[in-house]
């Protein structure tokens, strides 16, 4: 496949960058962004299809109004280095960077004929496999041009807006080898801060009304001009005269009329790029300050959520399960510190196998008819559909050889979310779900423990955001306090809770940490 | 008496619209425990009770709703409280398993319970009976046993998962009492009984327990249970 040159720095491993052919494979680990094949109107981002965030009074996870900072400026300006460099400096996983790139239109037949002729008219063979964002840029309304026009602001607003409400957005894939979107897709979901680049960052006033910072990246025309210069004559055997021509014709004059114009709604102007220290301190504090700002929010609301479910009772969709002569023994023996691994581990195991047959009893059936050998029917029970699972890493994984006593090919997603160290604030670091998982008829997901129900709430939340309704969701967890079970099943009251055991609101997580022995 | 084959709503209370399905027969015996009839249960013996399910699927199913029955029938053996602390240093007020138990499988269908018994009691002992139908007179006759030597000593956990007449199932527990076992200390675990084997079996052995998955409807005139699940043994080993 020939590779497509973009006109970046090394992507470092802490950053996402959408358009780069590398997150189109997938990166899928700290940006939270997978890749998907989506068409336009999949259940994926159906718009407050069944509670989204939009609806939630009680409960909004920090990516649920997240932070927008558009960064614009002419080619060669330093936007890509600063953002890379600005995302590597806070070294987040929920700091985000989407190209604005990534949203060219498709070419119609007839346009894509132009597009590629003058490519041979260019006398370039190599443009093809050596296409980058701004080697195809002398074409006027086209792809890579230096014109607004060849961009779709409508979905790119469309996609800013699903962002901000907390939805997960699909991403379209744009090849410049065939001037026109890929069937495939990359989502960016759950971002805390999402930086917006590209040269019209700043150009359309529904995206404006989106950002919370404008940045606009200055470059002296005479250091772009002889950069051009420089490449296109070293890159692309192009001789001077032809390359002047092209920056008065077509590049300075787009320059000048759409480029430039962003500067005066910009709320910083950043000369020399990334090398301009002082703007990027402040570009980062500014992030800084508005994560700090999100996380308090999210603590706060938390902590509201805690003092409302007080005093109610609980749920009848909350399932504490019989302690049966077996489950007291089998919770004794794993209370027990002096248990060894090995029946730690059996007894778990066993026991979980039991939540899980448990929890299967909240999932949808309806009535089949079969016969028996003695060809006599009996009216039973059958499955409503498939039943998969999503397991709350880490502890969630304990749960995982119960669950495959009981459904052995059961489909798995996983969904690291992490507490924070300093203010105990769950974190979402990374997911991956099944693809279909909106049609499934039912979802357990899996935990361990819950105390305060923070990662609960915030796991539950993933899936309704994925398009999975209330009422097919099963948490299962091995223990958990009475408030927590208040505080989820407050929020999302037509969720199922199965439960091992009750236990006190604030009990450590030690049992993933007996389970596996570290 | 019974209430033959009762077709009812099955779900978690919680729910307004529910499937229907025929559920266990009642049987009034103190010494019968049914299996609570969820959902899951009658959906996974829909799943063996279909003569078009293959023997992989019958030999996973048949073991998940084994483990059910094992997990209650360990429900009635004893327990004393016991009080331990945990990893995160608090008291916590338990229990401990009381008493020494085994497993005593009729064959051969009474072997396929072995692997969910395992599953559950590891390392337990289990001991085997053959006890197959006389041509000549029709009734169950001993062919073989091989039992723990101080099972008088153990809780016994008999092993069948079908109960029609009840003929091999009163032999083996006559074979165990001849062994020392006290009745009281006698599990039937058992997938499918029929309401003639229940009260067969339970009014002849009124303290030892019987747990059974489903009471089917009765019998039919070559003594197989009906609807039933077809040749227990057959199904899981064989066919």
């Amino acid at each position: 496949m020939p590779s497509i040159t973009v006109p970046i720095a090394p992507t470092p491993p802490q950053v996402v960058v959408f358009n780069d052919d590398k997150a189109t494979n997938g990166i899928a680990t700290p940006g939270l962004a997978t890749p998907g094949i989506a068409t336009p109107g999949s259940e994926y981002y159906k718009p407050g299809a069944d509670g989204t965030i939009a609806k939630r009074a009680h409960y909004a996870p920090p990516w649920a109004d997240v932070s927008i900072i558009g960064i614009a400026g002419s080619s060669g300006s330093g936007k890509s280095t600063l953002s890379q460099a600005i995302v590597s400096k806070l070294n987040l996983p929920w700091v985000v960077i989407l190209s604005i790139d990534s949203f060219y239109k498709s070419l119609d037949a007839e346009a894509s004929r132009k597009a590629f002729r003058c490519e041979y008219d260019f006398d370039a063979p190599d443009v093809r496999t050596q296409t980058s964002l701004e080697t195809v840029s002398e074409l006027p309304g086209l792809p890579g041009s230096f014109s607004p026009q060849a961009l779709d602001f409508d979905v790119l607003v469309e996609r800013l807006r699903d962002l901000k409400a907390g939805k997960r957005a699909e991403i379209p894939v744009y090849s410049f080898e065939k001037h026109a979107r890929t069937e495939q897709t990359t989502s960016i979901y759950s971002p805390h801060v999402l930086i917006l680049e590209g040269i019209f960052a700043l150009h359309d006033p529904r995206v404006l009304d989106l950002l919370d910072m404008k940045i606009f990246c200055e470059a002296d025309a005479d250091t772009c001009l002889s950069r051009r210069i420089l490449r296109d004559q070293r890159e692309r055997g192009r001789d001077i005269e032809g390359i002047i021509k092209q920056w008065f014709s077509f590049v300075k004059p787009n320059f000048e009329k759409y480029v430039n114009p962003q500067r005066n709604v910009a709320d910083i102007i950043v000369p020399r790029g990334v090398e301009n220290h002082v703007a990027m301190t402040m570009v980062v504090q500014f992030i800084k300050q508005k994560l700090l700002e999100k996380s308090t929010h999210h603590r706060a609301a938390l902590t509201r959520l805690e003092r409302d479910a007080l005093s109610r009772p609980l749920s009848q969709k909350v399932h504490i399960m019989n302690q049966t002569p077996q489950m007291g023994g089998m919770n004794t023996i794993i209370h027990n510190i002096d248990t060894s691994p090995e029946d730690f581990i059996f007894y778990f195991d066993r026991l979980a196998a039991l939540l899980v047959e448990q929890s299967l009893n909240n999932v949808f059936f309806d009535s089949q008819t079969v016969m028996t050998p003695q060809n006599l029917p009996y009216n039973g029970l059958t499955p409503a559909g498939e039943v998969s699972a999503v397991i709350v890493l880490r502890g969630g994984a304990a749960l995982e050889t119960g669950l495959r006593r009981v459904i052995t090919d059961c489909k798995t997603g996983r969904v690291l979310i992490q507490s924070n160290i300093r203010t105990g604030e769950p974190e979402l670091h990374y997911l991956k779900l099944p693809q279909d998982i909106s049609e499934h008829s039912a979802v357990l997901l899996l935990d361990t423990q819950m105390s305060s129900g923070g990662s609960a709430l915030m796991a539950v939340q993933v899936l309704v955001d994925h398009g999975v309704k209330e009422e097919r969701i099963v948490l299962v967890t091995y223990s958990a306090g009475r408030m927590g079970l208040h505080r989820l099943t407050q929020v999302f009251p037509d969720i199922t809770v199965v439960v091992g055991n009750l236990c006190s609101d604030a009990e450590e997580r030690w049992v993933e940490r007996r389970y596996f022995r570290c | 008496m019974a209430e033959i084959a009762p077709t009812k709503s099955v779900g978690p209370e919680y729910r307004s619209e529910k499937p229907t399905a025929t559920i266990s027969t009642v049987v009034e015996f103190d010494n019968v425990t049914v299996l609570p009839q969820t959902p899951q249960l009658i959906a996974l013996l829909s799943i063996i009770r279909n003569r078009d399910t293959q023997r992989g699927d019958f030999v996973f199913t048949s073991n998940r709703i084994i483990r059910l029955l094992v997990e209650e029938g360990l429900n009635h053996l004893p327990t004393v409280e016991h009080t331990v602390t945990t990893p995160v240093g608090r008291p916590y007020e338990g229990l401990s398993f009381q008493g020494k138990i085994c497993g005593v499988s009729i064959m051969r269908a009474g072997e396929a319970m072995e692997q969910g018994l395992r599953d559950c009691c590891r390392s337990v002992r289990i001991g085997k009976i053959l006890i197959q139908r006389d041509e000549e007179t029709a009734q169950p006759k001993l062919f073989y046993d091989k039992l723990p030597d101080d099972i008088a000593d153990r809780w016994v956990l008999l092993l069948d998962p079908m109960l029609a007449t009840g003929g091999s199932a009163i032999m083996a527990v006559d074979v165990l009492k001849s062994r020392g076992v006290p009745e009281e200390r006698i599990l039937f675990l058992n997938v499918l009984a029929c309401p003639e084997g229940i009260k067969n079996f339970a009014s002849k052995f009124p303290s030892l327990r019987v747990v059974t998955a489903f009471v089917d409807q009765g019998l039919d005139e070559k003594n197989y249970i009906i609807p039933g699940l077809g040749d227990f043994g057959d199904r899981y080993y064989t066919r």
